[in-house]
């Protein structure tokens, strides 16, 4: 166990670094003067320009600049951005926003994603089911911002349910209408897999096995149906965890949210490389992290990886 | 006077529903009874029903099965398959099931303990600190050794036998008067096969239940059971004591089961006379093929008596240790030595890991040896490349065991046929055509299954292909892994026939792959028998089956089923 | 066990010997092959059960209509989808005009039919590149293993880990700095390759999967037994049949990567606003929903594009019952 957990962690080393890199090289490879920008029109002083430059590491070459910045990742100083902000302080702003609309919407889409999802793969091919797979196709041919429009709409302005936008004073129940129209996508997911994994589960031998030995219908499901289906569907919300943070860029956008997301559309609009790296490292790291946590978990909900 | 009996079938109609919904018989009209602690078994082929008869009792159909006629009644009552309530009290507590398949009836995330106590607490028999120590007990009588600690196990660490023991203790859990066994061995080794029959017979004589026997086995049937059953497409066709029924078979059905059954039969398919000539035809051709070849080279003149002549032959596997650094040493072939003499079969036997599929596939060429050589026609394979390893497995080709892998599904029949033409670049399109059907018709097969896809033939049809594509080039040598083990019995003896013909036609040479040791009888001239990747034994037929040397060749031919039954042939 | 007087030579009451009559159990040719069935193989059959799926058909219809409005939009409208005139800013639904305008006074229905294309070639486009890329990268690693599948994995993993929209908005950002002003297909382009570059994993782990499982099947084994070099073991036998759970995600993801595209449109960071878009156009109705009115620039572009979604999402879901091993039983 130890030792699967020690490779886990080794594996995940030169994802992290790959996946820096790549960006990393990505958004440097961009032409432009950042500096210049922040002068606006008036001409700059060479010797400002050198000394900003310095600041910033942008007199070194390309490597060092990804070594000074992976130590700024590690050490948490990501140093200040062109305007002279703290990136630090920025993304710690944003990232708890973030964070609790991601796990508001991954609330919302377990409970009703594994609720419906169950009783759907239980009376297979029932009207229950047949509904249930008109709306989860309906849910993923809505493109999310649509989504986001509608719910606006009706639940915002018309209805007067929710608030239309977010903004910087924001609170849970402010976020409940993003973190459904965020968790909707993936919520049809979520309810496919656990409708296709119970339904298989159920005409599986030792199920039929439990049943041989007398046990009552809902004892078999809770025990040996449910069980044994909601494994794969735990991995899936575990690693999405990730995804619905990067999904959050246009959900954020939407309903104004000061989280992580537009924090980076903001900073790519505005050409700040370093927040930009910034804020896609640590979605690769939360994205890492999350894969890590679910392989833990896998091996606890399942002896035969525990003891591989 | 007359005593209740425990279960009762009368003209019982199953079937299943197709994608068209209509409803197909599986089962039409069978009628059995079992009287308390009796053993009735139901013998059949795939497909003739005994399973669906055995899983309607307990209302356990899968999929779109539906009872659809007939009467089953347990201890006189009548069980109705809608009622669910009397069929839950029923279920465990009055009628138990041991599954076929021990690696796919357990459920793999609970520890085997714990799912044994599920039965003991739903039937009400003991609950919590009780059931626990009734849990041990129960692996106990099952025969499980170390069992507190067993139960305290997950499925995944059991092996075959032993999770079948287990399924075995949660059948008998509650106390049942009839215990359905529906190929509870089928899966297992002969000699693990046997010790669980054996178990289970002691258990019968001292707990007095009734058992329900489904199997494909003939033998077994008859060493275990006092009436037998034989279903045949759905229908029953003869039924009564079990040794009368071998002694004096009625049903045509029953007849050719009981003349083909493999554990029954103890002949050579040819005559020693006829194996001899065979071997003398084989080395003529070779000599002239030899002489033809080595015109110019005059110091090959005779033909080596022995085809292959494996020496030493030793594969290690690496395999992963405790530690990522550390790796375990698996010896999977240890230090084999044979010679394969033309024209004849020699068999290697051995159960599940004792190497004997290594061995073959590295006599094929398709796995690297870690030491020793394979000759044949006294050059070492390992020495080819090229066009002159090409030319090798012309000469050699196999046929594997799994009727439903070994050919490309995306294949027609003439594809995989041509196949090897094709890359051996013979004949143009109209002579390989020809040559097809002319393959065809030496396997038996109709010429217009060329067409066809592998998916649209039977288990058996497929390994004749399997053979006319090993034949396609005029091999001297053909391997087969397994190659009748995944058939039913009486396909199993028909392709039997067709090889041992194949190899008085042709002069071909067998190495014959195999884990049941009755098949060897009909087909073999020497016998290798492998445990644990060593060679325990190797003779001839006669002196293996007569005279066996070893203990081990001794436990495997006991465990044959229906050794030990006076046949009446 | 209750003793019974029945002595064992008289059986018991319905255990007397039975044998069925001839007649009514009819022997049969052992293994004999049935010729009345018309030869199918796995793609043909999977042919007959998809035709057999309503699903199938409504995507079907969907897609044909969907094709028809891409080649020939001039047959359902004779407004000039870039024709703009402030003065019919929001005006209301007139003749040749069903839906009304936009807020800068272009025709809502034409734009809609004429932003289909783009929608479309971004969707197929990236599907087929990163079908090719995920195939070949991920037949190779498998079928070869060793330091190749290590390199391949560890490459995947790599770019599986960056989240696909974030990554592409990076991309075109960095692209748009470079090269601001594109024609339509450039634009296609870009979007695609942005796409492409950070999807193919998933296709890759998908192949590689599916190649280990066939490679060990006994055919293969077979065919290097009759002495079919590795490659061609790998393109004639291995590849065709793995193929089947990858054409079913390439399917889904095509419904995917039209979505993304409007997403990245609507973000402002998708085709340039001068091309035709339903992205570009939802992107320039998000005011109006916030004050609730003029809301039909809205609904018709999204209609247009939540059906095409479907549609592609409904030929995966009827692909993949076609090709469900389960369904393919022997």
């Amino acid at each position: 166990m130890w030792w699967y957990i020690g490779k886990r962690l080794l594996q995940t080393i030169p994802v992290i670094l790959g996946a820096t890199f790549i960006i990393w090289a990505l958004v440097f490879l961009r032409p432009g003067d950042p500096i210049l920008g922040l002068f606006g029109d008036k001409p700059a002083s060479p010797a400002v320009k050198a000394a900003i430059e310095h600041q910033y590491h942008l007199d070194e070459n390309f490597f060092v600049q990804w070594l000074y910045f992976l130590k700024g990742i590690f050490t948490f100083d990501l140093g200040d951005d062109f305007r002279g902000q703290a990136i630090s302080t920025q993304l710690q702003n944003a990232f708890p926003v973030t964070v609790t609309l991601a796990l508001m919407a991954l609330v919302f889409e377990a409970i009703f994603g594994v609720v419906l999802g169950t009783i759907a793969g239980l009376r297979r091919n029932g009207w229950f089911d047949s509904t249930m797979l008109v709306a989860t196709l309906i849910m993923l041919a809505i493109p999310i911002f649509v989504i986001g429009f509608v719910f606006q709409l009706f639940f915002g302005v018309k209805l007067g349910w929710a608030a239309v936008t977010v903004g910087g004073d924001w609170t849970v129940s402010k976020l409940i209408l993003p973190a459904v129209v965020l968790g909707i996508v993936d919520l049809a997911y979520t309810l496919r897999l656990t409708r296709t994994s119970v339904a298989e589960n159920l005409s599986a031998d030792h199920v039929r096995t439990a049943r041989a030995k007398g046990l009552s219908p809902g004892l078999v499901v809770r025990n040996h149906v449910l069980r044994n289906s909601l494994i794969p569907v735990t991995t899936h919300l575990g690693v999405n965890v990730g995804g619905l943070m990067a999904g959050a860029v246009i959900t954020e956008g939407i309903f104004n949210v000061p989280g992580v997301g537009n924090l980076a559309f903001r900073s790519i609009q505005q050409g700040q490389s370093t927040t930009v790296v910034s804020v896609v490292t640590v979605m690769v790291l939360v994205y890492v992290l999350m894969s890590l946590l679910v392989d833990l978990l896998y091996a606890v909900l399942d002896p035969r990886i525990r003891y591989a | 006077m007359s005593e209740t009996p425990l279960l009762e079938l009368r003209d019982l109609h199953v079937g299943f529903r197709n994608e068209k919904k209509k409803m197909i018989p599986a089962v039409a009209g069978a009628s059995l009874t079992v009287y308390p602690g009796q053993t009735v078994a139901i013998v059949g082929e795939s497909g003739s029903g005994k399973s669906t008869t055995a899983h309607a009792i307990i209302d356990l159909l899968p999929g779109t099965g539906k009872v659809t006629g007939g009467e089953i009644l347990f201890e006189g009552k009548p069980i109705k398959s809608g009622d669910r309530k009397s069929i839950l009290a029923l279920r465990g507590s009055s009628i138990g099931l041991v599954p076929q398949d021990p690696m796919s009836n357990l459920n793999p995330l609970w520890r085997v303990g714990s799912q044994i106590k599920e039965a003991l607490v739903a039937n009400g028999v003991a609950k919590g600190k009780a059931a626990d120590q009734r849990v041990v007990e129960l692996l106990e009588e099952a025969g499980l050794p170390d069992a507190e600690r067993r139960a305290r196990q997950y499925p995944h660490e059991f092996s075959g036998g032993m999770r079948q023991r287990a399924l075995i203790a949660m059948g008998l859990a509650a106390r049942p008067k009839l215990l359905i066994a529906d190929e509870p061995t089928s899966a297992l080794d002969v000699t693990v096969q046997k010790q669980i029959l054996d178990h289970l017979d002691k258990l019968t004589d001292q707990l007095g239940f009734a058992v329900l026997l489904i199997t494909h086995d003939l033998g077994l049937a008859a060493e275990r059971a006092d009436h037998l059953v034989v279903m045949y497409h759905g229908q029953i066709v003869e039924s009564g004591p079990a040794r009368e029924i071998l002694r004096d078979p009625a049903h045509p059905y029953t007849k050719r089961l009981v003349s083909k059954a493999p554990s029954l039969a103890s002949q050579r398919l040819s005559s020693a006379k006829a194996r001899a000539e065979v071997r003398e035809q084989a080395m003529q051709t070779a000599g002239e093929i030899v002489s033809e070849l080595q015109d110019a080279d005059e110091h090959f003149g005779e033909v080596p008596n022995d085809v292959i002549v494996a020496e030493n032959l030793t594969k290690i596997f690496k395999l992963r240790g405790a530690k990522p650094w550390q790796s375990v040493d698996f010896v999977a072939v240890d230090d084999v030595s044979f010679r394969l003499r033309r024209g004849t079969t020699t068999a290697v036997v051995g159960e599940s890991g004792s190497g004997k599929s290594t061995l073959a596939r590295m006599v094929l060429d398709l796995l690297p040896p870690t030491s020793g050589t394979v000759k044949f026609d006294g050059v070492d394979i390992r020495s080819l490349k090229g066009k002159e390893q090409l030319q090798l497995r012309r000469q050699m080709q196999p046929v594997f065991q799994n009727p439903y892998a070994s050919l490309d599904p995306l294949y027609t029949i003439y594809e995989s046929i041509a196949e090897p033409l094709r890359t051996h670049d013979i004949g143009d399109g109209k002579q390989r055509e020809a040559r097809i059907r002319e393959l065809l018709e030496k396997v038996s097969l109709p010429t217009s299954v060329m067409k066809r896809f592998p998916a649209e033939l039977s288990g058996g049809q497929r390994q004749r292909v399997a053979i006319a594509r090993a034949l396609a080039l005029e091999p001297e040598v053909v391997i087969c892994d397994e190659a009748v083990s995944a058939l039913d019995v009486l396909v199993q003896a028909q392709i039997l026939e067709l090889l041992n013909d194949l190899q008085a036609e042709l002069g071909l040479s067998y190495l014959f792959i195999t884990h049941d040791l009755a098949v060897v009888r009909q087909i073999a001239d020497d016998v290798l028998v492998m445990q644990n990747g060593k060679v325990v034994e190797a003779a001839s037929v006669s002196k293996v089956f007569d005279d066996p040397q070893e203990a081990y060749t001794r436990k495997l031919l006991d465990a044959i089923p229906g050794a030990g039954i006076e046949m009446a042939v | 066990m209750p003793e019974t007087t029945t002595s064992p030579t008289r059986p018991r009451p319905g255990q007397e010997r039975f044998v069925a009559a001839i007649e009514e159990t009819p022997l049969q040719a052992i293994d004999a092959v049935d010729v009345g069935e018309v030869p199918e193989n796995q793609w043909r059959e999977a042919w007959k059960r998809l035709r057999r799926q309503p699903l199938f058909w409504i995507s079907a219809v969907i897609i044909f209509v969907l094709a028809v409005v891409i080649a020939f939009p001039g047959l359902f409208t004779n407004a000039d989808p870039q024709f703009k005139q402030l003065s019919d800013s929001f005006a209301p639904a007139r003749d040749g005009h069903p839906f009304g305008f936009t807020q800068q006074g272009g025709d809502v229905w034409a734009r809609t039919l004429y932003g289909a294309r783009a929608s479309v070639a971004v969707g197929v486009l990236t599907t087929v590149l990163v079908a090719v890329i995920g195939i070949i990268t991920g037949a190779v690693a498998g079928f070869y293993g060793g330091w190749v599948d290590t390199i391949l994995s560890r490459l995947s993993d790599i770019f599986f880990s960056i989240p696909l929209l974030l990554a592409s908005i990076v991309v075109i950002s960095v692209i748009n700095n470079v090269k601001p002003d594109r024609g339509f297909w450039l634009s296609v382009i870009v979007i695609v390759l942005a796409l492409a570059l950070f999807a193919w994993p998933q296709i890759t782990r998908q192949m590689r999967g599916a190649v280990l499982e066939v490679k060990n099947l006994e055919f293969v084994d077979a065919a290097t037994a009759i002495g079919a070099t590795r490659f061609k073991n790998l393109t004639r036998h291995i590849v065709p049949n793995a193929l089947a759970p990858v054409i079913v995600t390439a399917t889904i993801s095509l419904g995917v990567f039209i979505v993304a595209e409007a997403a990245l449109s609507f973000l402002g960071l998708g085709l340039p606003s001068n091309v035709v878009s339903w992205g570009n156009d939802l992107s320039d109705a998000q005011n109006q929903v916030r004050s609730g009115q003029h809301l039909v620039v809205m609904w018709v572009p999204a209609t247009a594009l939540a059906i095409t979604v479907l549609g592609f999402i409904l030929l995966g879901e009827a692909v993949r019952e076609a090709l469900d091993p389960k369904g393919r039983k022997a």
